[in-house]
């Protein structure tokens, strides 16, 4: 359970970031994050796995306060909860599978991790997340040379071998056409479905928000302007969510 | 590598799900057994040893601290020689760039459609391109004689068929849309070349050019060692009398033109792109 | 709207002026450098050993270029690429940590701008005289020619090497921190796969940049192909300049394909 009780960031520039957020998310919830550019979704987010530090309030993931963790505890959080980015940030001239046991790396040996030797157990984890995302059968080419949408795959294939509890995915499907962002958006709701992970997106087209969620936040300005199931989303609440700035 | 993968078995894996793959067998010992055998009959073959290296190494920085402080003074005899280097190039560059440019038009495929013409310029700008600068030079001064006739010529020579090589390649890379709309409506060839190809490729072209005169400054300097004229002469014979100061001095000359002429090309080129 | 166009039209750049300008330009240091064009006396000397080369060329001697002993061709040869590796190898692992002690994204400006410094003036110096001082370092032959294309590299490795790592993705390195991993972790699984193939790429090149290179040692006495031909030129012996010359040409032309073929792979995959 994610619980955020009056979380504010405020960035080192004066740009409030996010303003009193309070809310909780269950386990298994597939959440859609909405807004304008720049409201507030992706530091939102990125809060949760702390790759942005809040600047007032309290976080806490499962029990634990997490603004306050460092270090090791830090890192072994973060295990738990995977991120996926808008640009895939996969290294382009490596293999599929390599790319895919990066993110088993910090639970290796030294000597593993310095010399590269995977595990028979980690090449296989690796190709059962991929397979999860049916890439298997590009596992041993090189990542460049696949589309945008099998790179963001590769990607999501990545974050799941490190079987995290929590998946957070910063505009996963912003950089991809219609058609493979549905596909994409798919293999998320299987994962969701099948595995049980929580899922928490951003999603800058309301369409896919909508037909994808169970639930819906509105981000504008770094407030929650919505939060509710998607049958609650009217044209008023659009309205509202996408309307400018009164001060702008 | 067929005979690499019968040798050494492919690794397969069981998913849960009863699904196999299999990864070919790593390539990464070849490589590195291959890079090993390079290293050691190459060890082997120059007399290459860390030891000496080390022990004697102490002979380098000395030839370079007699350099220091370079010989002031000794620039009033240097800028001649040094001016003289640059022209040399300079005079090159031009040249060979200007050269390279119908040479590039014959070689590149899309312009030039005849595949024999087209082999028989690249294979010209390759050959030129083979034979180092300085052998060209030394050979140069056999024919024209001592001086700095015989070094422009080589500079002229490594010129053109580095932008002819360079140009013909970028050409054939030029949108061919408004060279085809253009002869379609009956505009002869060489007209069609000059209003559509060459202002898609005039920026490239003398930039490359500008670059090729760059490192031929540079590359200039040594060129006096057989013979054809610059500041590699006096280079050549300050080092051959010890006179490590003056020696200072000419680097030292080198190098601040070095760097002024870089700088007023790559901002020239920079203006280019 | 006749303004409007007018103000458009006025907007647009002069080429003609500027073309006059830069043709005005080139002709004045075209003029000032003429005087090189000085001493050029193709005497009918000249001529005979010029015509005498391009025969030796067809009728080179066969016994040097098929020989196999220390003086043919293809030991040359393999002296040859032996130095130019060996060079390459050494340049690079002088180049590697000064590139990085050069990047704008790793150490702050004033470093950066004392090291580049450094590397522009070690590019500087011609290779010739590099030999000529490694010699008295290791004596004459081939080890000093290793040496002086290790140094005559870093000049161009360094300055690719720091291209590739201020062109360093951070968004791999974001997506490591993102599932928890350690700085050396980042370094070994961001960093390095990143700059792997861009670094092997540029040592393949300048590979093929120190066999040209190492084909003039020679003339200081550091080995390599160069030498027998210059001594070949002096004494006349023009069917041993045309076997070395053919050997010469092979080898680049070879090597060239053979690089170019690596480097589309190690790129493009």
């Amino acid at each position: 359970m994610i619980k955020f009780e009056h979380v504010s960031k405020t960035y080192p520039n004066g740009v409030k970031g996010l303003q009193d957020i309070n809310l909780e998310i269950q386990d298994g919830e597939f959440i859609g994050i909405i807004g304008m550019s720049g409201a507030g979704k992706s530091t939102f987010i990125r809060t949760i796995n702390r790759l942005n530090d809040i600047t007032e309030g309290q976080l806490v993931v499962d029990g634990i306060e997490i603004s306050s963790l460092k270090g090791k505890a830090l890192r072994r959080y973060r295990r738990k909860v995977g991120m996926i980015f808008q640009s895939y940030n996969l290294v382009p001239r490596i293999s599929v599978i390599k790319n895919v046991m990066s993110s088993l790396v910090p639970d290796m040996s030294f000597g593993r991790v310095l010399f590269g030797a995977f595990s028979k157990e980690d090449k296989i984890k690796a190709l059962e997340s991929l397979d999860r995302v049916s890439m298997l059968d590009k596992a041993f080419i090189r990542t460049d040379q696949l589309s945008g949408g099998q790179q963001q795959r590769v990607s999501l294939a990545r974050t799941l071998a490190q079987n995290p509890k929590v998946l957070l995915a910063d505009e996963p499907v912003a950089a991809l056409d219609p058609v493979t962002a549905h596909e994409v958006m798919d293999d998320f709701k299987r994962i969701n479905e099948e595995l049980g992970q929580t899922v928490l997106i951003n999603i800058h087209h309301v369409d896919l928000a909508l037909e994808y969620s169970k639930r819906i936040i509105g981000i504008r300005s770094g407030k929650i302007v919505y939060d509710g199931p998607v049958a609650g989303i009217t044209q008023d609440v659009l309205d509202l969510i996408y309307s400018k700035d009164e001060a702008e | 590598m067929s005979w690499y993968d019968k040798l050494f078995e492919a690794e397969s894996f069981t998913l849960e799900n009863g699904k196999q793959v299999s990864q070919k067998f790593t390539r990464v010992p070849l490589i590195i057994f291959l890079l090993l055998v390079g290293i050691v009959v190459s060890v082997w073959v120059t007399g290459f040893s860390v030891v000496t290296l080390f022990t004697n190494f102490v002979g380098f920085w000395k030839i370079l601290a007699s350099m220091f402080p370079p010989k002031l003074p000794y620039f009033m005899q240097v800028w001649r020689p040094l001016l003289m280097t640059i022209q040399m190039s300079f005079f090159g560059s031009f040249f060979g760039a200007l050269v390279a440019l119908p040479f590039a038009i014959l070689a590149a495929s899309n312009i030039t459609n005849n595949r024999l013409i087209n082999l028989v310029v690249r294979f010209i700008l390759t050959v030129v391109r083979t034979i180092p600068t300085l052998v060209s030079a030394l050979i140069a001064t056999y024919i024209f004689g001592l001086g700095t006739f015989a070094g422009t010529v080589a500079i002229f020579l490594f010129s053109f068929s580095f932008v002819g090589k360079q140009l013909f390649e970028y050409m054939e890379t030029v949108d061919m849309g408004a060279f085809e709309a253009l002869t379609a409506t009956g505009a002869n060839t060489s007209r069609a070349f000059v209003t559509t190809i060459l202002p898609q490729v005039l920026p490239t072209y003398l930039s490359t050019a500008l670059f090729a005169f760059e490192g031929n400054v540079r590359y200039a300097a040594i060129l006096g060692y057989v013979g054809a004229g610059g500041i590699g002469m006096i280079l050549n014979e300050k080092i051959g009398w010890r006179e490590f100061q003056s020696v200072g001095m000419i680097l030292l000359s080198i190098f601040i033109a070095v760097v002024i002429i870089e700088t007023v090309s790559q901002q020239l080129r920079k203006y280019l792109s | 709207m006749s303004q409007k166009l007018e103000a458009v039209l006025s907007k647009e750049p002069r080429r003609g002026l500027q073309y006059g300008v830069t043709i005005i330009i080139l002709l004045i240091l075209l003029a000032s450098s003429a005087p090189v064009l000085s001493g050029a006396h193709i005497t009918s000397k000249g001529f005979e050993i010029g015509w005498n080369i391009l025969s030796g060329i067809f009728t080179p001697d066969t016994s040097l270029l098929f020989g196999l002993g220390d003086s043919g061709v293809a030991y040359l040869i393999l002296q040859t690429i032996a130095i130019a590796f060996l060079g390459t190898l050494v340049g690079a692992i002088i180049a590697v940590p000064l590139s990085f002690i050069s990047a704008t994204n790793i150490v702050p400006k004033p470093v950066v701008i004392v090291t580049r410094v450094i590397i522009m003036a070690i590019r500087t110096v011609p290779s010739l005289v590099y030999g000529l001082m490694f010699i008295r370092v290791t004596g004459p032959g081939p080890f000093a020619g290793v040496m002086t294309l290790a140094i005559v590299s870093i000049g161009m490795i360094s300055k690719l090497f720091i291209e590739t790592i201020e062109d360093l993705d951070s968004g791999i390195l974001e997506s490591l921190d993102a599932f928890g991993s350690t700085l050396f972790q980042k370094i070994r699984y961001g960093i390095l796969p990143q700059l792997g193939s861009d670094f092997i790429s540029i040592l393949v090149y300048r590979f093929d940049m120190n066999l040209r290179e190492a084909t003039i040692l020679g003339l200081v006495g550091a080995g390599g192909i160069g030498a027998p031909m210059i001594f070949a030129l002096n004494a006349y012996h023009w069917h041993q300049v045309g076997a070395i010359l053919i050997g010469l040409f092979i080898l680049v032309f070879v090597v060239e394909i053979l690089s170019d073929k690596l480097r589309q792979k190690i790129l493009h995959g």
